[in-house]
């Protein structure tokens, strides 16, 4: 069987006085080796100690993402065959480093929701002896197309904007406000939306490089949802008083 | 910093930025290439050449056009350069990640601030030496080219380069143009335009050595 | 001196996903004051997963016509094989379409029904009238009599998980995810709360709240080849099992998914069946119809994996390097169909398996994939032998879903037991006694725990690999206590696992245990894993008889003269094998009687030939 070279990026912040560094595994590579299995034969075999995240080890959850031979990609489902020579693993940017490969994106993703305010807002009541509100299956279907990202951070670790400013909501942000916005069911109005995300920690603060779109690992239709909020932005910001 | 804070917190300030950044860099597009097609004239003739600049003048479309574009091309700086990183601890980072992550489009953009710095000490100057020099002849231009030709090509490459870019960026921003084709169309026209210009400069160079 | 960290709430939640976070909504807009504790992001539980759908007997569909709850009951009885509580499957057909409904107005983007004639895959043709036009449509699952099943294309679990913690973050509610809860603290009677470990910096803390809930998951990662994510071990049971005082239900009961894909094991939704795909053989020959020439491929999970099963056994099935399979067939679907309903099954065989089942066969073999056994409640949530202490969703033992859970009642589990328990949980919480006990009780609780993890560091007990022991494990529980099961088998895994057991009481760390160490973390919970392994294991070994999932080669019949009842599993302080008892299984409407499918079916093959 042949064997694969991994280059990890460690660094723990419980213990700074070790400084970060890249540390080399190598492991046998079976056909259809994915980097989750590997990790985890390397956490078994070689390295107790090497931090990593995953749960559904499938691409649904978006705990996995890191940045993989300089691309941010989820782990679970890049097959290292696909890869040439050594494979280098870094943590993604932006997010704050809980040791090695595993960052804190559930907390920067809370504050994306909070700051969005990502939930449908309706002054309805809930009936629960009524029949549902209708819906043109099409609008479901483009809600849905939205609400597919799994807030897994590649766009967001892709993105030069989001690199050096902290506030910056990104891709990812400004796609869950398209969401919303297609959403009859969300009454809010178009000064509101624009509070949220009329501004450069929004929609103004997107330089348009695409990394994003170029990263997303659900395929989103990233670069229509940014221009759609722009324009969307451009229209409130303009009609609204 | 603070003060900054406050005196954006127009909560619409954003939107026009972002809108001023968009019609400035459209308009010095526009003029460009213009300006690009007008210099190009010298290749159908020195008289055609002269006879344009002289009618632009005549009609104070020189005298009106110039400010105006100085104006805009301030706005545009403006506008765009707020993205700027300005701590050197953010161009660090900007450093680090283009290295780290392996985006084309990063690079664009690293590549984006630069030549817009660089133009705007160049164009500067340029500018300067034109209006010292007025009116604009033929035989001046091509003195001045020959020469600076290095100067004029450094700036011509930015120029197209910049340009280029940062319309294929506000339609990819905007979405008017889905992504892919968009970059080929507008590498398409950077080539034609620099090819232009790159004649234009030779014209030049031979009107001036003869 | 105290030196953990002690936080206090009226009400602590212990688990993120679906069932969880509904549970906290209740009480938390009841005005209380709520924690979550989460071993990863809310958004990243493994309720996200789930692709298929949730069953709601809304009768939108032309399919579902004509459905109502009462159908809706007949089902779930009939799935669970009469092993299910009939009060609670009574309650949770009524409330389900109320929650469906409920999760639509919260932002869920149910499909709704579009007017229209369309032929099925199967050749039937159906009309859905102008007049139901945009209420939330249905689709087909395994183990159902009508079209109930509510989805969002292929992400119903997402958006019902994004719906739920929307609501959980517009209230404001605190969620401190990748904290583990590694003990309850209790005084024999109460449940005061946990002592957990921050796994982002490896301290220790203690939750004190007048409620507890547990909503932590199923345990399938004790098996090897799982549907499951990496993080379902069945911790919250664990912990609630090591009192000593708390039962677990049924943990025999261990569901099977027919199309687990070969080799990863993730899960290809039934969905994917329902839609019409079909199962065929090595001969490409589609095997189903002919053992359930009623329900072919939609049987219910137990009677389809079965079935793959024997057709393996008998020869017909495909070799490969991870053992014989089948396959599943979606090609006649077409690639529209594929990309858009099924595309997230789609991707999975693209990036997982490098196929395209647009024109390839999506290999296949049973997979574990549910635990119908888990933490042991009454109707209203509450925790056998513990007072302030609930359970919700697939930790549970509400018993719903008795020896067999049909699909996409789980999903409607969760949002039921979770607004019902959670109200529950609210009006207990308002009406217990303010927080007041022994302080030295509680730090024990966390000495206990701090005095664990200093021995694992220090190699104090023995020098155990955790890594070895754990595949010893799930080796022995794929092995042993599988799809079919018999006497001798179980006898084997019993005893390999008591060893197991006892070796798991020596584990030593190789590294140095600091921080938020990951072997650390294994090693914490791997004596808990195998009490639970214990528990699975020696329920099915007594238990003799054929019941649902559960079924045993040495006694094909069920047996419900001596085995209409629940198994409860105690551990015992000291113990090296849990304590049997058992309770009477509630019949309130439909006594026990044939399913309709299945082995004993009159209605399937060998059946047919007989009459
Ligand atoms: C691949 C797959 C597909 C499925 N598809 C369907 C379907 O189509 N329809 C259907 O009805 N059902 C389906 N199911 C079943 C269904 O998804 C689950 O049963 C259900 O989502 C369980 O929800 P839950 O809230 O009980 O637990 P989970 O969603 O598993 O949440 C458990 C939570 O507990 C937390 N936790 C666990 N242990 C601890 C601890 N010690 N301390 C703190 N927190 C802890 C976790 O972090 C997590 O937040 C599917 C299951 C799988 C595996
Ligand atoms: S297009 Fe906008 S959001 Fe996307 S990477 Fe570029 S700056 Fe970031
Ligand atoms: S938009 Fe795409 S890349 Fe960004 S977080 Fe969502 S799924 Fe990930
Ligand atoms: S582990 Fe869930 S996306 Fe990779």
């Amino acid at each position: 069987m042949s064997t694969r070279k991994f280059s990890i990026f460690r660094y723990n912040p419980n213990t700074p006085e070790v400084k970060p560094f890249m540390q080399e595994y190598t492991i046998e590579e079976p056909p259809g080796m994915t980097i989750f299995v590997a990790l985890n034969k390397i956490r078994e075999e070689l390295d107790p100690t090497l931090m990593f995240d995953f749960v559904c080890r499938a691409a649904i959850c978006g705990s996995c993402a890191m940045v993989i031979n300089g691309k941010p990609r989820l782990a679970c489902k890049t097959l290292t065959g696909d890869l040439k020579g050594t494979v280098t693993l870094m943590p993604l940017p932006v997010f704050k480093l809980i040791g090695d490969l595993s960052v804190d994106t559930g907390t920067w993703f809370r504050h994306l929701s909070v700051k969005t305010k990502s939930w449908i807002h309706s002054s309805k009541e809930f009936d629960p002896n009524a029949i549902e509100d209708r819906m043109d299956n099409e609008t479901a279907l483009e809600i849905y197309e939205a609400e597919r990202c799994i807030e897994c951070g590649c766009c967001i670790a892709g993105c030069v904007t989001a690199n050096i400013r902290e506030d910056f909501l990104g891709a990812a942000g400004i796609n869950r406000v398209a969401r919303f916005m297609v959403d009859p069911r969300d009454e809010r109005s178009k000064k509101e939306y624009f509070e949220v995300i009329g501004s450069d920690e929004g929609a103004f603060g997107c330089m348009g490089l695409m990394a994003c779109d170029d990263n997303c690992p659900m395929q989103l239709p990233l670069q229509m949802q940014l221009s759609f909020v722009r324009r969307k932005m451009v229209s409130f910001g303009l009609s609204a008083k | 910093m603070l003060v900054q804070k406050i005196l954006t917190r127009n909560p619409k300030a954003e939107l026009y930025y972002d809108l001023v950044e968009l019609f400035t860099g459209i308009a010095l597009v526009g003029f460009l290439w213009t300006h690009m097609v007008f210099v190009a004239t010298i290749l159908l003739g020195s008289d055609l050449f002269n006879t344009l600049s002289k009618s632009l003048d005549d009609y104070y479309l020189s005298y009106v056009g110039i400010p105006i574009i100085v104006l805009i091309f301030l706005m545009h700086i403006l506008s765009a350069g707020r993205r700027l990183p300005t701590r050197y601890q953010e161009q660090k980072i900007i450093w680090r990640h283009a290295k780290m992550l392996k985006g084309t489009d990063t690079w664009v953009w690293v590549f984006q601030t630069i030549t817009g710095a660089a133009i705007f000490a160049l164009a500067s100057i340029h500018m300067f030496v034109v209006l010292t020099g007025w009116p604009i002849t033929a035989t001046t231009s091509a003195g001045r080219i020959e020469a600076f030709w290095w100067f004029y090509l450094v700036l011509l490459l930015l120029g197209e380069y910049h340009a280029g870019f940062g319309i294929y960026r506000q339609f990819v921003k905007w979405g008017w143009f889905p992504r892919k084709p968009l970059g080929y169309v507008s590498k398409v026209i950077t080539v034609i335009i620099l090819t232009l210009g790159l004649a234009a400069l030779w014209v030049f160079l031979q009107l001036g050595g003869a | 001196m105290s030196n953990y960290t002690t936080i206090v709430s009226d009400v602590l939640v212990v688990g993120a996903g679906l069932a969880g976070e509904r549970a906290a909504i209740e009480a938390a807009s009841q005005g209380l004051d709520v924690i979550i504790l989460s071993l990863v992001p809310p958004r990243r539980s493994h309720s996200t997963a789930a692709q298929g759908g949730c069953q709601a007997s809304l009768g939108n569909c032309a399919m579902g016509s004509g459905d109502n709850t009462d159908v809706h009951f007949a089902d779930t009885v009939k799935g669970s094989d009469w092993g299910c509580d009939q009060e609670v499957a009574r309650l949770f057909v009524e409330t389900a379409p109320k929650a469906v409904r409920q999760m639509s107005m919260w932002g869920v983007p149910w499909n709704r029904v579009v007017a229209g004639k369309k032929v099925l895959p199967d050749g039937r043709e159906a009309e859905d009238p102008k007049e139901k036009e945009g209420l939330i449509t249905a689709r087909d699952f395994g183990g159902t009599a009508k079209w109930r099943t509510c989805y969002t294309s292929d992400g119903a679990g997402h958006t019902l998980q994004y719906a739920v913690d929307s609501v959980v973050i517009k209230l404001g509610i605190t969620v401190h995810d990748r904290t583990e809860a590694i003990s309850l603290i209790h005084d024999g009677e109460n449940c005061l709360g946990v002592v957990a470990r921050c796994l982002k910096t490896g301290e220790l803390r203690i939750y004190l709240a007048k409620s507890t809930v547990i909503a932590t998951g199923g345990y399938g990662r004790l098996y090897g080849a799982s549907t499951n994510a990496v993080i379902n071990e069945g911790n919250g049971m664990a912990i609630a099992l090591n009192t000593g005082i708390v039962p677990l239900g049924n943990m025999e009961a261990v569901q099977f998914h027919p199309t687990g894909m070969v080799p990863v094991w993730i899960l290809i939704t039934e969905g994917a069946r329902g839609d019409g795909g079909y199962l065929l053989d090595k001969n490409h020959h589609r095997f189903m119809p002919d053992y359930e020439p009623k329900k072919k491929e939609l049987a219910s999970r137990d009677v389809v994996s079965r079935r793959m099963i024997q057709h393996i056994r008998k020869g017909h099935g495909v070799d490969s390097p991870y053992g014989p399979h089948l396959w599943l067939d979606i090609r006649h679907l077409g690639a529209k169909h594929i990309n858009t309903n099924l595309r997230e099954i789609a991707n999975i065989c693209k990036n997982f398996n490098g196929i395209d089942p647009v024109n390839a066969l999506i290999p296949v073999r049973p997979t574990q994939h549910y635990s119908m056994g888990g933490v042991r409640t009454n109707i209203d949530g509450y925790v056998y032998g513990l007072k302030g202490l609930f359970a919700v969703g697939e930790a549970a033992c509400w018993d719903l879903h008795g020896f067999n859970r049909l699909g996409g009642n789980s999903l409607a589990e969760t949002i039921v037991s979770g607004w019902i328990v959670g109200k529950k949980v609210a009006e207990y919480t308002l009406g217990a006694p303010e927080l007041n006990h022994s302080y030295g009780l509680i730090q024990g609780f966390a000495k206990v725990q701090q005095e664990r993890i200093n021995n694992l560091i220090a190699g104090k007990q023995g020098k155990e690999n955790v890594y070895s022991l754990r595949k010893e494990m799930e080796q022995t529980l794929m092995d042993y206590v599988g799809i079919f099961r018999n006497g001798p088998d179980l006898q084997k895994a019993v005893d390999n696992l008591r060893e197991l057991y006892h070796r798991s009481l020596k584990i030593g760390l190789i590294s140095n245990g600091k921080g938020a160490n990951p072997e650390l973390s294994t090693c914490l919970r791997m004596p808990g894993m195998l009490r639970l392994a214990l528990c699975i294991s020696y329920g099915a070994l007594t238990r003799t008889e054929s019941r649902g999932s559960h079924a045993r080669e040495d006694f094909p019949k069920r047996d419900d003269v001596n085995w209409l009842k629940r198994t409860l599993a105690y551990w015992k302080e000291g113990s090296d094998l849990p304590d049997l008892q058992y309770e009477p299984v509630k019949i309130t409407e439909l006594p026990p009687g044939d399913r309709g499918y299945g082995e004993a079916s009159a209605s399937s093959a060998e059946g047919k030939k007989q009459n």
